[in-house]
């Protein structure tokens, strides 16, 4: 369990310089997300999205403010406690599903439980009860060139799954799938939510993805422009 | 470590392509020490504790036998033995049933006195009693009595390239009365020994003199002072002598072959290295394709040091792998198989364990040098720029 909030963005900023000129993907951004929220995050290419999810996840750090996640200031950590720190509390699920191709479902699934002490029994257990979940069970050993984009996607999902997060991450989880394929995996998402608790933070450009939210949450050019509760919209 | 595995496998042609490329490499370097050790085999057999007596101005002018008392009266000497070289050429069918002459090495000496200065020299008790009571009798390493298709009992008939009997021939025939082993696996096992006696009798001209002098010391660290003490005494005589140790001794036929050994330790460093920079860039290649793959780990919760640490891997494992092979090959040829391309050359014909050693240091260290790059860039790769990429 996390304190709550489980996400406290505090004024926070990133500056990128790129060609000699200064690029603000964020700027100023505070916000607040409580544990077992799921939260649409959308917005037009550029307007800052996939660079406030990697300041969420701690793939990279603020240029400024401050960005807590479980009670935790990141800016505080060092390249490898933060390494170490996502890899206990935070996953992810990418738009490309980003699986290692030599590995199987299972081994995917299994990969970031390695890093985790646990014995391999019990490894076996999370990563096959990951696997079930996710409605893979049938597809343990096959490599992800036998698998169609959704079950890819599912399997990305279960290695997100089976490491137990408190906060799953998700980059455009169905941007590249048919609508068949999305709406499975927009059904999964809402199930975690639902049934396991999980807080999720999604990234879409879908409305359909953003309408299954609690919470959307837009941005334009680096500001937080919109803050929708659909709980009470949907009242 | 699974993982590093299963990366290795994912495109197994390039692999065993690249393992290939480090293991001829390696065969080569290894296949170069053990011609190198060939000729330095002289060298390595020598043994700090004998002193070599020849002739002041050069081993092809002979001493007087009368000199071995005087030798033997130095302080610290604990045994004198003569050797002259013979130069003899088998005549008869080797082994393989082809009959040509065979050239190995031969000495003439006081065989009992040779032995008791060279305990490497193993010969059973029967035999040796034998030979000593034989005068026509010789000694021979197993090795050249494999060669000469030769056992104890049979005649061995050769032909002196420099002496001639008194009855003008140069045909000169022994009986092989006994055969040595060595425990060493530097030691020389295709020598022969004859009896000086019989050999000074029987020889046309040359009678009262020998090759060189052969002396155990006492104290090894005391060689230079016995040696400048023997020359001393013979000092101002017709038949001034150079004393060294044994291996300053050998060292002599080393330095005649001259720069030879440097021209092919440098052709066969240049083609060494050469592939082993060509296997390198491949296992640089293969971990440059795979940057997003470093990006999705450290997205998963993998650190800096464990990126490093799968890639140097990797590129160690593979540099190993071809270690084992050639390293592997150039042993089982040579130490395994006793395969030797030139054996009245190369006497001794082995991979020393120093060599194997080098060669799998040299792999280690293609290993890390080639992935030490991409190890290093993938360690330092920003998780967000290496999830960015195609």
């Amino acid at each position: 369990m996390c304190p709550q909030p489980i996400i406290q963005f505090r004024r926070v900023s990133k500056v990128y310089h790129k060609g000699g000129a200064d690029i603000h993907p964020l700027d100023e951004i505070t916000l607040t997300i409580q544990e077992g929220d799921f939260v649409a995050l959308m917005g037009p290419s550029g307007s800052g999205k996939t660079t406030l999810l990697n300041l969420l996840g701690g793939l990279d750090t603020p240029t400024s403010g401050e960005v807590i996640v479980c009670g935790q200031d990141l800016a505080a950590l060092s390249s490898h406690e933060r390494a170490r720190w996502r890899c206990d509390h935070v996953a992810y699920v990418f738009q490309a599903y980003n699986l290692l191709p030599v590995l199987t479902a299972y081994q995917n699934v299994e990969l970031p439980l390695t890093l985790m002490p646990l014995s391999r029994r019990q490894r076996r257990e999370h990563a096959l009860k990951a696997l079930e979940i996710v409605g893979l069970s049938d597809r343990v050993h096959h490599r992800p060139d036998e698998l169609s984009g959704g079950q890819e996607q599912r399997v990305a999902i279960a290695r997100a799954l089976a490491s137990d997060p408190d906060l799953l991450l998700a980059d455009e989880p169905t941007g590249d799938l048919d609508a068949h394929s999305a709406q499975e995996i927009m059904s999964l998402l809402i199930a975690l939510n639902r049934d396991y608790g999980k807080t999720i933070i999604v990234v879409t450009h879908d409305p359909k993805v953003a309408h299954a939210a609690h919470r959307e949450l837009h941005l334009e050019k680096g500001v937080l422009s919109r803050d929708v509760d659909m709980k009470n919209q949907r009242m | 470590m699974r993982l590093l595995l299963l990366n290795l496998l994912r495109k197994p042609l390039r692999t065993l392509l690249t393992v290939f490329g480090v293991g001829v490499a390696l065969f080569l370097f290894c296949f170069l020490e053990i011609v190198l050790a060939a000729f330095n085999a002289g060298v390595n057999m020598a043994d700090a504790s004998r002193l070599v007596v020849q002739h002041k101005e050069s081993i092809i002018f002979e001493l007087p036998m009368a000199y071995r008392s005087l030798i033997e009266q130095a302080e610290g000497v604990t045994g004198v033995t003569t050797a002259s070289w013979f130069g003899g050429l088998s005549q008869e069918p080797l082994a393989d049933g082809e009959k040509r002459e065979e050239f190995f090495a031969q000495f003439a000496t006081d065989i009992e006195r040779y032995l008791s200065l060279y305990p490497e020299i193993k010969v059973p008790p029967d035999q040796l009693r034998n030979l000593l009571s034989d005068r026509m009798g010789c000694l021979l390493g197993v090795k050249i009595a494999e060669r000469l298709n030769k056992k104890v009992g049979d005649r061995l008939v050769l032909r002196s390239t420099i002496w001639t009997q008194k009855n003008g021939s140069t045909i000169w025939e022994f009986n092989v009365r006994a055969l040595y082993t060595t425990d060493s696996p530097t030691f020389d096992q295709t020598m022969m020994l004859i009896h000086d006696k019989r050999f000074d009798e029987a020889r046309q001209f040359g009678q009262g003199s020998v090759g060189l002098y052969i002396l155990g010391i006492t104290d090894p660290e005391r060689s230079a002072e016995i040696s400048a003490a023997i020359d001393a005494r013979f000092a101002n005589s017709p038949y001034e002598t150079r004393t060294m140790t044994e291996k300053a001794f050998n060292l002599q036929f080393v330095g005649m072959i001259g720069n030879f050994q440097f021209l092919l330790r440098s052709i066969g460093s240049a083609v060494v290295l050469t592939m082993l920079l060509v296997s390198a860039n491949t296992m640089m290649m293969s971990a440059r394709e795979r940057t997003r793959e470093m990006g999705i780990l450290k997205a998963i919760g993998f650190t800096d040091g464990h990126v490093f640490l799968l890639l140097i891997g990797e590129a160690l494992a593979i540099s190993l792998l071809g270690a084992l092979a050639g390293v592997g090959l150039a042993w089982l040829l040579a130490n395994a198989l006793h395969y030797n391309p030139k054996p009245d050359f190369f006497p001794i014909f082995y991979l020393p364990g120093q060599s194997m050693l080098a060669a799998v240091g040299l792999a280690a260290l293609t290993g890390l040098l080639s992935g030490i790059v991409p190890a290093t860039a993938g360690m330092r790769l920003s998780a967000t720029e290496s999830l960015r990429s195609v």
